[in-house]
């Protein structure tokens, strides 16, 4: 199964964040990554991994949250200078926009890995596959 | 395809004579009221000072705040025993301001709406609901007289009570209504919950809306709901009601009746014409009413005149549809701006809702404005570069607008304070 993030339309006030999380902590959603990307005018957009994400944005949708679920790509990180850079590179030398990209580490506390929001999921998908890179599954990414 | 042929294809020199003399014959009929009486003695007016329709600049203005205080008698020009109608507002703050008629004003003022609606393609053969209030209100008998006057089939259904309406306009096939905007989107969700279709399960052809400010995207929201052509209608109480500014079959602006009432735009702060085009405030002084003229009355409507001619030969002027109210108007960095104006640009997208609020602030001595408006959720698709897209988009269509650039805030569904009646629109926390 492909793995998702969670997109959270979020004004930037005080409290706002915190009514994001209280909605899913009521149902027993666990958070495992976040981001917070921001614009100048006030508003951003919170990006989360969380374990049940399908359940996640139907509460959020519910309780008047704009909140979508965007295809991601989750790699492996190997634990070596430039190995995010290589990525990357695989990735702009095919002509893919990276929209975001950030790390965390799975549930065993050992393994890095890299969460990139990119507009061709697909497309990223094979090219890292051809470069001897494994991608991770929803159920890897949410549970472990 | 004219109601009154020789006034409404009258050329324009005829029109500026017609209304000359009727501007003099105003005056001697003005100067017999206590009100008018006492100021045209004081300015030195008289009917002498009447030439040309361009010495209306001579005459002071009168406002709301006159009709309040000389209320109920001051204006009136006749004897009691002479008038025949009176239609007075509801009065929240103060006084009321009330306006008699004679028979020969009901007799103008019925003509003047059944012109209007023959303008809009209303006929004999039409049967006519008439969806609004009666008693005071001017909409109710104003609409009544006009229709039957046309030679309609008149339907005085009055407001509310939805199912009935919707049942009258079945069993009398109904093919024009009257009433106001908001009431016929109301109107549609009713249709659909009795399992209706207006367009198939109606004869309804045509719709007047007014009475209420709304936009052009609005009109054609309910042509594309309804399936039938809406006419923009424009009165005010104090100028009879309805029958003072009308669409025709073009759709592009509302003729002003020029017989009737002598029409001005002048900048509301200065008093002064604006320059031909420009959004100002309307004043009218009536031509053709006998028990209670009124002189250069301020509406406090904004508007402004259409250029070019009409393809329907009316030589009548045409106004925009009304664009706001001089009470609802701020000037920021000298620009004059209304809501209305910002209503518009974000009507143009779908991915913001109508409810907005306007922030004027002051930032390091400077006036700045922004633009706070709720994202619609089910355009959200978690990407913030189409959101600052969207963002930068709405600053430039308003900029070009209003002239002035503005910050645009999304915000979260549902988080503007919402209206109870009337919205709150602007919030002005600029130190004095
Ligand atoms: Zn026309």
């Amino acid at each position: 199964m492909i793995a998702h993030q969670l997109s959270i339309f979020l004004e930037n006030k005080p409290g706002r964040l915190e009514k994001v999380t209280a909605v899913l902590k009521d149902k027993g959603i666990n958070i495992r990554a976040m981001t917070l990307a921001t614009s100048t005018a006030g508003w951003g957009i919170l990006n989360l991994i969380v374990d049940r994400p399908q359940e996640a944005c139907r509460h959020l949708s519910e309780t008047g949250h704009p909140a979508v679920l965007r295809e991601i790509v989750v790699v492996r990180m190997a634990d070596r200078p430039g190995a995010l850079h290589d990525m990357l590179v695989l990735l702009a030398n095919a002509g893919i926009n990276v929209q975001n990209a950030y790390g965390t580490v799975l549930g065993d506390g050992q393994t890095a890995i890299l969460i990139i929001d990119v507009e061709h999921t697909e497309h990223a998908r094979q090219l890292f596959t051809a470069a001897g890179v494994a991608t991770l599954t929803a159920e890897e990414v949410y549970c472990v | 395809m004219y109601w009154n042929p020789h006034i409404e294809q009258a050329d324009l020199p005829t029109l500026r004579a017609l209304q000359a003399q009727r501007l003099r014959d105003t005056i001697a009929h003005a100067e017999r009221s206590p009100f008018y009486g006492a100021l045209f003695a004081k300015c030195g007016i008289s009917t002498d000072s009447i030439r040309s329709v361009e010495d209306i600049r001579r005459l002071p203005f009168t406002t709301k705040e006159d009709l309040r205080s000389h209320f109920p008698y001051g204006f009136l020009t006749v004897d009691k025993k002479d008038t025949v109608r009176l239609h007075c507002s509801s009065g929240t703050t103060g006084n009321p301001t009330v306006i008699f008629h004679n028979r020969h004003d009901l007799d103008s003022w019925s003509n003047l709406v059944a012109r209007s609606l023959y303008c809009a393609g209303v006929r004999d053969t039409d049967v006519f609901q008439n969806i609004c209030g009666y008693g005071l209100f001017t909409g109710g008998l104003g609409f009544q007289y006009g229709a039957e006057r046309l030679g309609a089939l008149v339907i005085p259904a009055a407001a509310g009570n939805t199912t009935r309406q919707i049942r009258l306009m079945q069993d009398f096939a109904t093919t024009a209504v009257h009433t106001i905007p908001s009431y016929l989107f109301r109107l549609h969700t009713a249709f659909a919950e009795m399992g209706l279709d207006p367009a198939r399960d109606t004869a309804l052809r045509l719709f007047v809306i007014g009475a209420e400010p709304h936009t052009e995207e609005q009109r054609r929201r309910i042509e594309d709901l309804f399936g039938v052509k809406a006419f923009n209608s424009y009165g005010l109480s104090e100028m009879n009601g309805p029958g003072v500014a009308f669409e025709c079959t073009c759709q592009n602006g509302l003729h002003v009746w020029e017989d009737c009432f002598l029409t001005e735009i002048v900048h509301p702060q200065t008093l002064e014409p604006v320059v031909e085009g420009e959004v100002g405030e309307l004043v009218f002084t009536t031509l053709d009413r006998q028990a209670m003229p009124l002189v250069r009355y301020r509406t406090r409507d904004l508007t402004r005149f259409l250029p070019g001619t009409c393809p329907c030969g009316r030589n009548h002027r045409r106004i925009d549809r009304i664009s706001g109210r001089t009470d609802d108007m701020f000037i920021v960095k000298g620009c004059n701006i209304f809501p209305m104006q910002i209503e518009k640009i974000l009507m143009r997208f779908a991915q913001v809702g109508t409810d907005y609020l306007i922030l004027l602030q002051t930032r390091n001595g400077v006036d700045e404005i922004t633009i706070q408006v709720e994202m619609q959720a089910a355009w959200f698709t978690g990407d913030l570069a189409a959101l600052e897209k969207l963002a930068r988009q709405i600053v430039h269509e308003v900029r070009d607008e209003i002239l002035v650039t503005p910050t645009v805030q999304l915000v979260e569904p549902g988080s503007l304070p919402k209206s109870e009646g009337k919205a709150v629109r602007v919030r002005d926390e600029r130190q004095a």
